[in-house]
């Protein structure tokens, strides 16, 4: 258990062995005097990302096969609860997200009065691809469907929640949408949010390791099925 | 044409499904009742396949002469949407499970300890 105040950033990993270390080492090491530690949850990975993660100084939990990164999100949510994190930041692990805006997440979240804090791409979409601003607005209006909340980038995998908030969340997804379920537990569960803007990198890699138009099929019937369940 | 090209398509998907049945059950991942099941399954497929003329004289015997074939595979149809419907539950169990399992696998092991 950790003992002052503490910050965990939670980082789902598969076959990022390439980049995981230059994500991690630009993690903050403390903000406003929280000590900041990074949880990497590698999701069946066949190369070295556990290895590099370990050697960043991460803490490093392992699925033994590829589960998703919903539930590598879910288990990142518990070891974070463990070991007592007071605010928890969840960002991707292939460089999409820049570490260095942590910090705002955390500060927004600290003054208040938020449980959770949305870091959205699509607030200032700049450098974004036409195609992928196109296919998160329709992201936008399905999660609106199911869950009956909209918010300005329901797929964004860069949020930081209060410990509260976190204990609250009754996540079941595997895969990718698990973004759209915590925007639907932020609307059942009352919890107070704001978006805040940040900026995507989008580099060939992150590109290559983002969601596939494939991936959005099964995410539409993922969120359809959802919609059935509550019928 | 077409009837004998669905005749030999019904075949060749009949011989595949049960090809991997066999195979699936000499290597244990498929225990007899599944593989005697899929086998008679598919073997009534084949035989309505081929012998179409068998689904008249079945209905006969039901005294349903004038529901035709279209009652009959539409009874056929929901059946298996049933089928795929048990299927999809079933696999959401396990992968539920699966999933518990690894996670709680993860938490289980000495990642508390950093280097």
């Amino acid at each position: 258990m950790t003992s002052s105040r503490t910050i965990a950033v939670i980082v789902p990993a598969k076959d990022e062995a390439a980049v995981i270390r230059h994500v991690l080492l630009r993690i903050p090491r403390q903000i406003d005097g929280m000590a900041v530690i990074s949880i990497v949850v590698d999701d069946g990975s066949s190369d070295a990302t556990a290895a590099v993660a370990t050697d960043c100084g991460a803490y490093v939990l392992r699925h033994l096969t590829n589960l998703g990164v919903g539930a590598a999100t879910r288990t990142g949510l518990r070891a974070a609860l463990t070991l007592g994190a007071n605010i928890i930041v969840t960002m991707d692990g292939d460089g999409q997200h820049d570490p260095e805006e942590i910090e705002r997440l955390v500060r927004c979240l600290v003054e208040g009065p938020f449980d959770v804090v949305i870091g959205s791409r699509l607030l200032t979409p700049h450098g974004m691809p036409k195609v992928r601003v196109a296919a998160n607005l329709v992201m936008n209006a399905v999660t609106f469907v199911v869950y009956r909340k909209i918010v300005s980038d329901s797929q964004s995998g860069f949020k930081a929640f209060t410990r509260g908030a976190a204990e609250k969340l009754e996540l079941r997804s595997r895969g990718y949408e698990i973004c759209s379920e915590i925007v639907g537990e932020i609307y059942r569960k009352g919890l107070r949010y704001k978006s805040l803007p940040v900026k995507a990198v989008y580099t060939a890699y992150s590109q290559g390791k983002g969601q596939h138009f494939l991936n959005g099929v099964n995410l539409l019937i993922e969120l359809f099925i959802r919609l059935l369940r509550r019928v | 044409m077409l009837a004998l090209a669905s005749k030999i398509f019904s075949v060749l998907l009949a011989a595949i499904a049960l090809s991997k049945s066999y195979v699936d059950f000499r290597g244990r991942l498929e225990s007899f009742p599944m593989f005697v099941f899929w086998t008679v399954t598919w073997l009534l497929i084949v035989t309505f396949a081929l012998f179409p003329s068998l689904v008249d004289i079945l209905l006969s015997f039901s005294g349903t002469e004038r529901a035709g074939l279209g009652t009959f595979f539409g009874m056929a149809l929901v059946f298996l949407y049933f089928v795929v419907y048990r299927i999809y539950v079933k696999l959401e169990r396990i992968e539920q499970n699966l999933t518990k399992t690894i996670q709680e696998l993860a938490l289980r092991e000495n990642w508390v300890k950093r280097p």
